[in-house]
């Protein structure tokens, strides 16, 4: 004859191991943690690639041409490749005054880094802009 | 009577308890991660270099409106407007950019224009800021001084070919900061009586780069006197504008 308080006392067990176990199983499939040292390295190499092309008023001066593809054709060269880009340049209104898209791939669906730069031109008139820089690591 | 034994359902309860702190323990990790992303993810050097490179593009554009004919109070307006406008960028605390303009002879508001004397001109600007910062991260004060000086020197000779007329050499110097620099576009005038006249092609006009910042004018031209006074405009890569005249000794 079956023990039926034995065969409880198992499946007790094993419903008890299952809890657990289930448990263990969502934490590990949440999302991790941002990788904080990729994004800050992400983040000061935007941030030096816009001082190094302010340096000699450069990016003002591409910004009053409306040159925007010059911009991401130096951006191109500046950033490693395998950094995905966005650059968006706002007015002292904060609107957006570039009237294309200055990047090299989509950003959707990647852990992006923001940066922005404030940027006075060198022109007679002086003017002032705000740029946005978004990156990411491709793939 | 059968004794109820209760251990299976502690067992559950147990198992119930240890999962909530596993899941809830990983939800905390996860927060605080989000959270210090955020904090550290704008660098306070890097905003400070930036506005200290906006300052000098400020203070040029200023320099070469001014020199080329703006008014005065230009570098006042356009510092004035650019501390205005960054002070509201720093997004993790208070940023305010204080200046200075250089008030001590030869410097009035910042400003010393001086194409007057022979062989020599000069368009500067001196501006001292300070720049302080108070934040997430720290509180910082930083001060330095921008000048923005472009100097012109010209030295000519010239030599009797006829009667009247003569060859004449107008050698240019170009500087930026005391370092040499290349300029954008070069006029070269000389002095009949009253007169400023251009030499053109009619002239045998021209002019020789050495790409270090020197340039050699030469040109043939008709002088009813002795005397012979040459004078050279010039607009660096920067936009802003200096001349200098010089009387041009004969060899």
């Amino acid at each position: 004859m079956f023990d039926r308080k034995g065969q409880i006392r198992i499946i007790e067990s094993f419903l008890a191991i299952a809890v657990v176990f289930s448990a263990m199983l969502v934490s590990v499939t949440f999302p991790s943690a941002p990788d904080l040292s990729k994004q800050k390295s992400l983040a000061s190499m935007g941030t030096q690639t816009l001082l190094t092309l302010d340096t000699n008023g450069t990016l003002g001066n591409l910004i009053l041409q409306q040159n925007w593809s010059d911009i991401k054709t130096v951006l191109d060269i500046l950033l490693p490749a395998g950094v995905s880009f966005n650059l968006t340049v706002c007015d002292e209104n904060g609107i957006a005054v570039n009237s294309e898209a200055i990047q090299n791939s989509n950003l959707l669906g990647r852990e992006a880094v923001s940066v922005q730069y404030v940027c006075a031109t060198r022109s007679q008139t002086v003017q002032f802009f705000v740029v946005r820089l978004q990156l990411a690591w491709m793939g | 009577m059968r004794k109820r034994t209760n251990s299976g359902q502690i067992l559950l309860i147990v198992a119930f308890i240890l999962a909530s702190l596993l899941v809830s323990a990983q939800l905390y990790i996860l927060e605080v991660g989000k959270t210090s992303g955020e904090a550290e993810s704008d660098s306070l050097s890097d905003f400070m270099l930036s506005i200290q490179f906006g300052s000098r593009n400020v203070v040029i554009g200023s320099l070469a409106n001014i020199s080329d004919g703006g008014t005065s109070n230009a570098l006042g307006l356009n510092l004035r407007e650019w501390s205005s406008f960054i002070g509201n960028q720093y997004l993790y605390g208070k940023s305010i950019l204080d200046y200075t303009l250089r008030d001590t002879a030869p410097y009035s508001s910042g400003i010393w224009l001086d194409w007057s004397l022979n062989g020599y001109g000069v368009s500067s600007a001196y501006v001292n800021f300070t720049h302080m910062l108070s934040g997430l991260e720290a509180d910082v004060a930083q001060s330095y001084l921008m000048n923005v000086t472009t100097t012109l020197l010209i030295a000519s000779t010239n030599r009797r070919l006829s009667e009247n007329i003569r060859q004449v050499n107008v050698t240019i110097n170009v500087q930026n900061e005391a370092g040499p620099a290349l300029a954008k576009q070069i006029t070269i005038y000389y002095r009949v009586s009253s007169n400023w006249l251009v030499p053109d092609v009619a002239n045998n006009y021209t002019l020789l780069d050495y790409g270090n910042g020197t340039y050699l004018a030469s040109f043939v031209a008709t002088f009813p006197t002795e005397s012979v006074e040459v004078s050279a405009h010039i607009v660096d890569y920067r936009d802003i504008y200096v001349q200098a005249n010089a009387t041009s000794t004969e060899i």
